[in-house]
């Protein structure tokens, strides 16, 4: 079994799983500290816009040939839902490694795709790679419970619209079986409040 | 859109024939950021490259294989320069 603790991107997923960024009432403090310190290692620099107050999003930007082009924008939030700490095998935001499986609550929902974004620039960079449009990876906020403080506001500023963004590509879900699954669209959400005022 | 219009999407295709990755598009059974991103006219993509990986988003005991994490940071490596250099 090929010993995942020291290979440095498993690494350096972990301490991103490590932060206990679980709903309700985030403190995102933790998780801007990190993706500062990703931003220092890959010589990017970075934005953070609070279209909400203490709801921030961080955009790391590696600027491209011609970045007079659209951008590409790679999208992931921060937040992850609850757990039933009681109800799991392993500590959740432990992150421990078993059989070289990693168990963590964002694992799949989604800090592992942020961290693949970072990695894959991160490889790109070190072999002298440049891309033609400017790339911008973004980190929001409160997706799970809406997003009404995140994306949804973030889109709706100046900022945002500076980025001049031509394709996005944000989080899917895992697949049990061969193949990959491509979401070009979703359902809509209707969410509805049911009120028991009791007796 | 997923389809020749888009040459975003024409990129990322190809880069999955390349690798021999077997796509299945689908509307998302729930509602991510996405949609916002859609609504102000941008065409995005919802794709986390795990598969043989039970769906547990949410659930107790929420796992990743290391090896299927590593292959989705190659995938990315095909796949950013692809769409960027479009």
């Amino acid at each position: 079994m090929t010993d995942y603790a020291n290979e440095p991107a498993v690494a350096n997923l972990r301490d991103y799983l490590r932060i206990r960024s679980v709903h309700p009432n985030i403190n995102y403090n933790e998780c801007l500290t990190y993706l500062r310190r990703q931003a220092v290692e890959l010589g990017l620099p970075v934005q953070v816009v609070e279209a909400v107050p203490r709801k921030p999003v961080l955009v790391m930007t590696w600027e491209g040939l011609e970045p007079n082009l659209p951008s590409i924008l790679l999208n992931s939030h921060m937040d992850v839902v609850p757990v039933f700490e009681k109800s799991w095998t392993y500590p959740p935001f432990e992150a421990r490694i078993v059989d070289g499986v990693i168990y963590a609550r964002g694992v799949q929902d989604m800090k592992t795709t942020g961290v693949q974004y970072i990695e894959a620039v991160r490889r790109l960079k070190s072999r002298g790679i440049r891309l033609k449009r400017t790339l911008h990876l973004s980190f929001v906020p409160d997706e799970e419970v809406g997003g009404h403080n995140g994306m949804s506001e973030f889109v709706k500023t100046d900022h945002f619209r500076n980025l001049n963004i031509g394709f996005a590509l944000d989080e899917g879900l895992a697949s049990p079986d061969d193949n990959f699954v491509v979401y070009n669209a979703e359902r809509s959400i209707w969410h509805v409040t049911v009120t028991c005022p009791g007796k | 859109k997923t389809d020749n219009t888009n040459p975003y999407w024409v990129a990322f295709k190809s880069v999955a024939d390349e690798m021999k990755l077997k796509l299945d598009c689908r509307i998302f059974p729930g509602g991510t950021d996405s949609r916002y991103v859609r609504r102000v006219g941008i065409p995005a993509i919802g794709f986390s490259p795990m598969n043989h990986t039970p769906i547990l988003l949410h659930d107790h005991d929420e796992f990743l294989r290391a090896d299927i994490f590593l292959r989705g940071i190659d995938i990315y490596v095909k796949l950013i320069p692809a769409v960027a250099n479009v």
